[in-house]
């Protein structure tokens, strides 16, 4: 191009048209690089159900979804995944309740409470946490920490019931005591009224804490492997994005919305519960989903440390039992099933795969709609 | 709300957000410390003579006259507990056949415990296994054996209530008045001079390829098998990555097409691992046939469509981290775009798509899932690099899954899983320290 600009700055028609035709060219082959990504979705769907479908065609949908009965291998062969849904569900939910109270709180703490140098140091702690391999959090769970809960399980427990417990006990009896004050006033002095209900309430829950602790402190753990142990640990991998993404919904909800709020004379803790999250629940719940995603896609953990025993625990909420879910189920059954393309056990895993990958497609979408709704509301 | 209370949850709400901030470093620490500490002794550690002799003889590694040296001396400790093996055997000999029954099966428990200990008796047949040719190489392990040789484990049933309790028997009881009853004090105070432990550093265990299945040697094919599957999925991926970046930013116009094209690579962002895993072996293996078994080529294909939404991501927020000006001086100077694109915006564009390059590679390196199905073996040796295209590898993150869910001697060969886990963590954290320490360059240059 240079040089027939240096002889003459007009260009014929020809050489113009040249280059139009040139850029369009290369412009579409950029564009058809960057589809690269779509047709890789694509196939993804098209391949993963190409092989579920031969499964519900050979075994029909019922015994899939509501028997309990899983052996793939013996004859007559017998696929009934619920327990392997209900442990996937048990799991995952576990893993949010690790994640989601201490995400946010996290989030809200880098965004609105830390300076910005401490800042600088918490954040890389995140990123390592997020970078460790998903099979070295695996092998943590299968050879430090379950042997760990088998042999002291109720200490953990109790102490996990003190931690957890101790800060929110401690935030209601500040709560309770002072809205019991304000009742009292009428009858006696605020001073007084404050010097007996704050020990009565104090004492209620540590008794409560106490019990709970001893309760728990009681209990044999008859395997270290179990949902418990997977849903600590994959709570801890969901951390980071959880913590991520909620800082960034955080941070969107802007200083004019926080500078009002204080100028209103809310305290920096009223500011943020009152006027900060509910400016960026969207971005939160997003932060969510996409930490139960990453949870629920999580293989080498759960393979490694759930037990892998497909049946539902008794009851049903009974994590020290050990679980089975549809990652670690394809994961494990791959390698025997591999030899027999063609069959129902073949299938079966793909169409717990496309079962994932359903799940995991809406719940994307989800949270890019709730994303861009929450965008458009504040006005980004 | 009275004032003081409100002030007073204030303070109570801080406190939750920073309990929360060390609650995550705390597990970060718990998890990073036994991996680190415990892995460290794969590279350091107390190895005994019988380390040193594998090192001679397997990798021809050593100072053979010193060792022949040291050899003699250990063997000179070791003559005595021979002899009084030899003693007891000649003894048991002349014993009457019912007590020789007794003694036969506990002598045979010893002997076995020692050649485990000390490696085979002098004299004896050399054994087919290799782990079963030499002692123990590893000082606490030996510790482990020596306590296993000088007591025995029985199950204690006698309160019919409980369950059976694991009882430790000083093997000592059994052959009291013996020839044999001297050698158990005697192996307990000379065990150093048997096995002469020295602090070793053996760096090579990251060079080293495995003897007998790990047992013995390093785990250069675990590391080397991570290596390529991670160039080869960096070298499909980054090249497709920042070109779609590129087009995102500077060529696309918002709409229709764009949108969707943007909805679905967040979909391939949120694609569980595994399923890229079936997704490998249902389409580059079964499909296209771009090999006969699983090799690192369909592996590395695998990797690269998992880690491709990353670096579009993070090669996009780079060109878009370039000052608006740049652009608009070079088109202002008569530059085409393109022109523009390749020697302005993606020069100043560089370092922040380098970083988003090396974090996917640590991202990479350390994804099991979709190499389960497509490349990965337990057992393998180090590949040339033309053998990639059509073999499978070991691969780091799988083989610390095999060795201890699945290999025969699990609790024997735990410093070399832990050594596996140590390295994969500290190759994956260096690329990210690699990552942190390249923004900071970044963001400082940028203010100043």
């Amino acid at each position: 191009m240079s040089k027939s600009a240096n002889t003459s700055l007009i260009m014929s028609d020809a050489a113009s048209r040249k280059q139009r035709i040139g850029t369009l060219l290369g412009q579409s082959v950029l564009f058809l690089i960057t589809s690269l990504s779509t047709f890789a979705v694509f196939f993804i769907f098209y391949f993963i159900l190409k092989d579920a479908v031969p499964f519900f065609k050979l075994e029909g949908f019922k015994e899939f979804f509501t028997s309990v009965r899983w052996y793939p291998s013996g004859s007559p062969a017998e696929f009934g995944a619920l327990p392997i849904f209900v442990g996937t569900g048990l799991v995952t939910l576990g893993a949010i309740v690790v994640a989601v109270p201490l995400g946010i709180a996290a989030a809200v703490c880098l965004s609105d409470l830390l300076p910005f140098h401490l800042r600088q140091i918490v954040k890389p702690v995140i990123e390592v946490l997020a970078a460790i391999p998903s099979v070295a959090y695996g092998f943590f769970a299968l050879v430090v920490f379950a042997p760990m809960l088998q042999n002291h399980g109720g200490a953990i427990l109790s102490a996990g019931a003190w931690i957890v417990l101790g800060p929110i006990l401690g935030l209601m009896v500040i709560v309770l005591g002072d809205l019991a004050i304000d009742k009292l006033r009428k009858f006696m002095n605020p001073k007084l009224a404050g010097a007996l209900v704050f020990p009565l309430l104090g004492g209620l829950s540590l008794l409560l804490i106490t019990r709970v602790a001893a309760q728990l402190s009681g209990l044999e753990i008859s395997s270290g492997t179990n949902a418990f142990n997977v849903a600590v640990i994959l709570g801890i991998m969901a951390l980071p994005t959880v913590v991520s993404v909620s800082e960034d919904a955080l941070q969107a909800a802007g200083r004019e919305l926080r500078e009002g709020s204080y100028a209103l004379g809310a305290t920096r803790a009223e500011t943020i519960i009152k006027t900060v999250i509910p400016a960026s629940v969207s971005g939160i719940l997003a932060a969510v989903i996409l930490g139960v995603m990453r949870a629920i896609g999580e293989t080498m953990v759960v393979w490694m440390a759930s037990g892998n025993a497909s049946r539902i625990p008794e009851p049903w909420y009974n994590v020290l039992q050990p679980i089975r879910t549809l990652t670690a189920t394809i994961a494990g059954d791959m390698g025997e099933a591999d030899h027999v393309t063609g069959s129902s056990r073949f299938h079966v895993l793909f169409a717990m795969a496309f079962c994932l990958l359903a799940f995991s497609f809406i719940m994307n979408l989800a949270s890019e709609l709730i994303v861009k709704r929450s965008r458009k509301k504040l006005g980004k | 709300m009275q004032l003081q209370t409100r002030k007073v949850l204030d303070k109570a709400f801080s406190g939750l957000g920073l309990v929360a901030i060390a609650v995550m470093a705390v597990a970060l620490l718990l998890i990073l410390a036994p991996i680190m500490w415990r892995g460290s002794k794969a590279y350091v550690f107390k190895g005994t003579i019988e380390h040193r002799r594998v090192m001679l003889e397997q990798f021809d590694r050593g100072n053979p006259e010193r060792f022949n040296k040291e050899t003699a001396e250990a063997v000179a400790a070791r003559a005595p507990l021979y002899d009084m093996m030899n003693a007891f055997e000649a003894e048991l000999k002349e014993m009457d056949r019912s007590k020789r029954r007794d003694y036969k099966a506990a002598f045979k428990e010893v002997e076995k415990n020692i050649e485990v200990l000390l490696g085979p008796a002098p004299g004896d047949r050399k054994p087919v296994l290799l782990r079963q040719q030499y002692g123990q190489t590893r000082w606490d392990r030996s510790l482990v054996k020596l306590h296993e040789t000088l007591y025995s484990e029985e199950w204690d049933y006698s309160n019919p209530d409980a369950m059976g309790v694991l009882v430790e028997k000083p093997r000592i009881d059994q052959f009291r008045g013996t020839a044999l009853e001297p050698l158990f004090p005697y192996l307990e105070e000379h065990i150093e001079a048997m096995l002469r432990p020295r602090t070793t550093f053996y760096w090579q265990f990251i060079t080293d390829t495995s003897k007998d299945s790990h047992i013995f040697g390093g785990i250069w094919a675990e590391v080397l098998g991570t290596i390529y599957l991670t160039l080869g999925a960096m070298l499909f991926a980054v090249p497709m990555g920042v070109v779609a970046a590129i087009y995102l930013c500077e060529y696309a116009k918002e709409g229709r097409v764009i949108s969707f094209l943007r909805i679905c690579i967040s979909t391939l962002a949120g694609v569980p691992s595994i399923v890229f895993g079936l997704f490998g072996l249902a389409f580059f293996l079964n499909t296209i046939h771009v090999s006969d078994s699983k090799s690192v080529l369909a592996g590395s294909l695998t990797l690269s469509l998992l880690i491709l939404p990353t670096i579009i991501r993070s090669s996009e927020e780079a060109i878009l981290a370039v000052p608006r000006s740049y652009k608009e001086a070079a088109l202002g100077l008569g530059a085409g775009r393109w022109h523009t694109v390749l020697t302005v915006i993606l020069p100043a564009a560089l370092p922040g798509i380098l970083t988003g390059i090396v974090i996917s590679m640590g991202r990479a390196a350390g994804e099991t899932a979709p190499i389960i199905f497509t490349a990965a073996v337990s057992v393998g040796a180090p590949l040339k690099i033309w053998e990639t295209l059509n073999q499978p590898t070991p691969a780091l993150p799988w083989n610390i899954y095999n060795l201890c869910t699945e290999h025969e001697a699990v609790d024997e060969i735990r410093h070399v899983q832990y050594g596996m886990v140590f390295t994969l963590v500290a190759i994956v954290l260096l690329l990210n320290l690699t990552a942190i320490l390249m923004r900071a360059r970044i963001s400082k240059k940028l203010r100043g």
